[in-house]
């Protein structure tokens, strides 16, 4: 695992107590994991709130902090999108000279954080508009202006989806006849099985 | 005879639109004016139409045009015309029914998800949709994506749609409806 000379300059500093003290550095890991995780879509602005309400990081220069900040999110990032293990980022700090009790903090933290952090990484990406749910309507078709005595069974069905860009989308909707919706339902249930052949391989 | 001809100028009316050639051909082959020719197969339209839109009985058809004043042999002739052309007219008028986009078919493929530029080593199912509907005369395909969960909701549900005519509710209505 490997980061920047920006990211590393920030946790160099970040290793010196006196700069930053126990407290100090174990503050802003928390404001850093919280920034990325509470907050996913508010971005920096957000960010800047962990920081300066932190009564134990409030004698910092406010550059310093901003770089150091910039440093663990980096880190923190790119050790979950590598699926590093604990040596690898081991490894890593020590090359910025961090003391072994910084690094293990630093490690217990990202390990109780690690699955909230894979969940928010895996969900950054294009994808088809997704399909949350579904819902339908029968209706028994009785007659029209055009055509009187149909007497027919009709379904509605509205698959409701979701953009992962920007959440909403104006929901699929289309009718069927009762056959339509067999064909529908028999391909979904191949679909199903497939999957459920292909999980067991 | 000239009855057939005019019966099977009517149909096609249905079926394609006017076809002014086609009367010009009739007119001259039976020797009568395009004018009458024309009037003629609309009025045998028209009560194909209506005879067809609200489907009438036999004995409701013979008694309606009946106050026409034709032959016997007429009158049978028009009936099984009107017999004959019945269900094709109707799913004709069908289509002018407001409507919504309609099913036409569906394709899936399963696609497991490796790694993306934001996180590698990822095993992540997914089922990727091809949806095919009709509007209008045009056909449209939309790509969808769902999760093996959610693809297991959909089909419970879409069952329980399915399972909905056979219960006593439905079977009643149906059965008092006709």
């Amino acid at each position: 695992m490997e980061l920047s000379a920006y990211a590393q300059g920030g946790w160099r500093l970040l290793g010196d107590p006196r700069r930053f003290p126990r407290r100090s550095y174990a503050a802003l890991l928390r404001a850093a994991f919280r920034s990325l995780l509470d907050h996913p879509r508010a971005g920096l602005g957000k960010a800047n709130s962990f920081i300066l309400d932190d009564p134990d990081l409030k004698d910092i220069d406010p550059t310093v902090l901003k770089h150091c900040h910039a440093a663990a999110a980096t880190c923190i990032l790119e050790a979950g999108k590598q699926k590093a293990d604990i040596s690898a980022i081991s490894t890593c700090l020590e090359d910025c000279k961090l003391d072994k009790e910084r690094i293990e903090q630093f490690c217990t933290e990202y390990q109780k954080n690690k699955d909230a952090l894979e969940i928010l990484l895996g969900s950054i990406g294009r994808s088809p508009l997704h399909i949350t749910d579904v819902s339908w309507r029968l209706e028994y078709q009785i007659k029209s202006n055009q055509l009187h005595k149909t007497y027919q069974p009709s379904y509605l069905v509205t698959l409701n989806v979701e953009n992962s860009d920007s959440g909403s989308h104006p929901d699929v909707s289309f009718s069927c006849t009762m056959e339509q919706l067999q064909d529908l339902v028999g391909k979904l249930k191949d679909a199903a099985k497939s999957l459920e052949r292909a999980t067991q391989m | 005879s000239a009855v057939g001809e005019l019966g099977r100028l009517a149909v096609e009316l249905l079926r394609r639109g006017a076809a002014p050639r086609a009367y010009e051909a009739a007119a001259r082959k039976l020797n009568i004016g395009v004018d009458t020719i024309q009037h003629g197969v609309e009025g045998l339209t028209y009560l194909l139409t209506e005879s067809s839109k609200l489907m009438i009985s036999e004995v409701d058809f013979q008694d309606s045009i009946h106050v026409l004043g034709f032959s016997d042999e007429l009158n049978k002739l028009l009936l099984h015309l009107y017999l004959d052309n019945r269900k094709e007219i109707r799913s004709i008028l069908s289509e002018l029914a407001p409507k919504l986009p309609s099913y036409h078919s569906l394709e899936w493929r399963l696609d497991v998800q490796l790694a993306s530029r934001s996180l590698r080593q990822q095993i992540k199912p997914a089922v990727t949709i091809k949806l095919h509907l009709n509007q209008n005369e045009d056909q449209t395909a939309q790509v969808l994506q769902t999760d093996p969960s959610t693809l297991l909701h959909l089909i419970q549900q879409l069952e329980q749609a399915l399972g909905e005519m056979k219960t006593n509710h439905c079977r009643r209505i149906v059965r008092n409806m006709k």
